[in-house]
């Protein structure tokens, strides 16, 4: 009888435990860089309250440091089972199997991509799978302080590059503003190689590369050597551009920008809504964007997107289960909308690629608020994913920036500067 | 021949030597000769993390390609500069300040504990901090300039490659010097007062003193900080990671931030692991010379 009670208990005894630990939550770690962590907070704790069977433990970092942090947590195997990513890591990540094609581990995710902008799709796939949902979506935009313009005695926008010159030039004869226009220009910040494509991009011929992947881009009168030399003159010859553009990164421009220091810049759309938020700047509700100045006002447009790491897919099916779940709150639908990716973009004016949020009367009087939601649409349709996104692509943009530097220091021609980029480029791709 | 057996107490002895030895040098061989020993063996692979399938032996090409870079010579050219400029001020100012805080003061105490502050500061937030100083928009050191009418308008010392260069050894400088200070301190409070009464007895005036007594006896001390400070002038990384970014145009890329590029920016492990060996292999020339610059009978020959 003692034996049987003792039995008894221990088969009591286990049952308990195996409910407790089928109760246990999942534990998933994601890392984000640094944007409106207190939203990403709240998200996180409303996605929590819905999958009460789900924790996740969030872990943010500067943009600028973001991909040194990743590499060494996916080199040094520190846990992470989300991450933001971005086009221009996406082939890096993906080929040395950091992160993990979603379409091999949830192929629902295919549904999707008839919602998604073709850039968009562009640049979460590599070699022909999907890598992520997208967190935000946007292109590189032409920002201008309006009343600067009109001070100057302009009523429209500038349409050319050559119109930005004459019209910053205007402004610093009429002592409106030392130096019109800034960029964010600091050797290793990753916005720099997608303004400088972006202003390649609005012209006619704008490849950089041949069908080959070879760089074309060095050759004397291509779109990169027009926008290079553009650069340099503004720089060194008309004194139009900020030299402290080479020191400064996306928010210290930002900044100066809302403080009536700077009348153009080029930035990424999402900037426009903050630089026009009341109270956050001086020069708040100022700010207004045109088309991209150039030939055919085309520009960049990129993604970030949420990817799962390789160690959350190592972790077994429960963790894929629960990264799926946490994939589709954040990127995808829930309850047939797409409830995160239109906060973003009604409370901080983030670009989508979800194409089916441009018909939302809701996100369209609120991008009207501070911006033109048909510009947009407008900027968009031309709107190209970058090209020749190779692994090798984020380190050789770096190498990019620095030899664009030295052209805008004056030592090297802007050709020159071209030339050794190209040549970076080649010794990459052996 | 005939072998002697220890004496069974000797013996004993020896064991538990070897017994409280052996986890230390279990932990040495773990974080020390291992690390060492897998950092030579990548430098002799081609080890690139998105080409994680093939990592081939490729013998000293790594570092061939590492020496014959453009960017080898130029960073080795910053980084020369740089310590050129940040030992012997670190070492004059540490050994002048010491001088100060060495008198008799009521405040000694307190300027003793003030002086160590930029030391305690981590070194990125002392970045952040003098990048804000320097900032061509809004720095305290434009305003104070053009306050003081010594400017019209605000220069870009970040994005100029001298002065950024001249920035960062000014944050690295400000950062090291209550260091070099307390060493100073702490040498200038070893030597006995009997040696300064005999010098002024004997008609010594200050700058005697100074020349006969005091410099030579901290000539030892003198000695490890300026090797010290070489060495950690050769490595400094955070500093110019978080107030230039190596920029503009690399002239604040130090050879230390060209083993970053190569391992971080170009995921070029191999490389990255060469250019570590090479540095380590030149501090310990380094240190070799100091040891033998150290032997205190040739100090005190001189």
């Amino acid at each position: 009888m003692h034996v049987r009670a003792l039995v008894a208990s221990l088969a009591v005894l286990m049952l308990t435990a195996t409910a407790a630990l089928g109760a246990a939550p999942v534990q998933l770690t994601f890392t984000v860089w640094s944007y409106s962590t207190d939203v990403i907070l709240d998200n996180i704790k409303k996605f929590e309250a819905r999958y009460p069977g789900i924790k996740v433990s969030l872990q943010d970092f500067a943009w600028e440091k973001y991909t040194d942090v990743m590499t060494a947590r996916f080199v040094g195997k520190t846990p992470t089972d989300l991450a933001y990513s971005s086009d221009h890591w996406l082939q890096q990540w993906a080929a040395a199997n950091w992160i993990v094609p979603l379409e091999d581990y949830f192929p629902q995710v295919k549904a999707y991509k008839p919602d998604f902008a073709p850039y968009a799709i562009e640049g979460m796939t590599y070699r022909g799978k999907l890598y992520g949902l997208p967190y935000y979506a946007d292109t590189i935009i032409f920002i201008y302080n309006e009343e600067m313009l009109k001070r100057a005695g302009f009523t429209k926008p500038p349409a050319t590059w050559d119109e930005v010159t004459r019209m910053a030039l205007a402004m610093k004869e009429k002592k409106i503003v030392e130096y019109p226009i800034m960029f964010q220009f600091q050797d290793i910040t990753p916005w720099y190689i997608e303004v400088f494509l972006s202003m390649v991009y609005s012209y006619k011929n704008y490849q950089m590369f041949d069908a080959s992947l070879n760089p074309i881009f060095d050759r004397e009168g291509t779109a990169a050597h027009k926008v290079a030399q553009w650069l340099v003159d503004g720089m060194r010859k008309h004194k139009i551009i900020n030299p402290a553009s080479l020191e400064t990164t996306e928010i210290p421009l930002v900044k100066a920008m809302g403080a009536g220091q700077v009348a153009f810049a080029v930035l990424p759309k999402y900037n426009l809504a903050d630089l026009n938020t009341p109270g956050a700047h001086a020069q708040a509700g100022k700010f207004k964007m045109a088309l991209m100045p150039g030939e055919t006002h085309g520009t960049v447009g990129f993604v970030r997107f949420y990817a799962m790491t390789k160690m959350a897919a190592d972790r077994g099916k429960a963790v894929q289960d629960a990264a799926w779940k946490f994939l589709e709150y954040f990127g995808g639908k829930t309850d047939g909308k797409f409830v995160v990716v239109k906060r973003w973009a009604l409370e901080k004016g983030l670009g989508f690629a979800q194409l089916p949020l441009y018909q939302d009367p809701e996100i369209r009087a609120a991008i009207n608020k501070w911006g033109n939601v048909s510009l947009e649409e407008e900027q968009a349709k031309v709107a190209r994913a970058k090209e020749a996104l190779t692994p090798f692509w984020g380190t050789w943009s770096l190498e990019f920036q620095k030899e664009m530097n030295k052209a805008l220091l004056g030592q090297k021609s802007a050709l020159d500067a071209l030339k050794a980029a190209a040549a970076k480029w080649k010794e990459m791709k052996k | 021949m005939r072998l002697v057996a220890l004496p069974r107490r000797r013996y004993r002895e020896a064991r538990y030597a070897y017994a409280t030895v052996l986890p230390v040098v279990l932990l040495v061989a773990l974080f020390t000769i291992y690390p060492l020993l897998f950092a030579l063996i990548t430098s002799l692979r081609e080890v690139v993390l998105y080409r994680p399938w093939s990592q081939p032996f490729v013998g000293l090409k790594n570092y061939l390609d590492v020496v014959r870079s453009e960017f080898f010579a130029s960073a080795w050219a910053h980084t020369l500069t740089f310590v050129v400029g940040a030992v012997p001020l670190a070492t004059v100012l540490g050994f002048a300040i010491a001088h100060l805080l060495n008198g008799r003061s009521r405040l000694a105490a307190w300027l003793n504990v003030t002086i160590l502050l930029p030391w305690a500061i981590p070194t990125v937030i002392s970045g952040i901090i003098w990048a804000w100083i320097f900032n061509s928009s809004y720095g305290a050191f434009n305003g104070a300039l053009y306050s003081l009418g010594l400017i019209d308008s605000y220069v870009p010392w970040l994005s100029r490659p001298r002065s950024a260069l001249l920035c960062v050894l000014f944050a690295h400088v400000w950062k090291e010097v209550p260091l070099t200070s307390i060493l100073y301190l702490a040498a200038l409070q070893a030597i006995p007062d009997e040696l300064y009464d005999a010098a002024r007895v004997d008609g010594a005036g200050t700058l005697g003193i100074l020349r006969r007594v005091t410099v030579p006896l901290l000539l030892p001390t003198t000695l490890i900080i300026v090797v010290y400070e070489t060495m950690v002038g050769i490595v400094t990384f955070d500093l110019l990671y978080v107030m230039t970014g190596g920029g503009p145009a690399g002239a604040t890329s130090l050879i230390s931030y060209y083993l970053y590029n190569s391992m971080f920016v170009a995921y070029n492990f191999g490389q990255g692991a060469a250019l570590a060996v090479l540095l380590a292999a030149a501090l310990v020339v380094f240190i070799l010379v100091y040891m033998r610059l150290l032997r205190s009978e040739e100090i005190y020959a001189t």
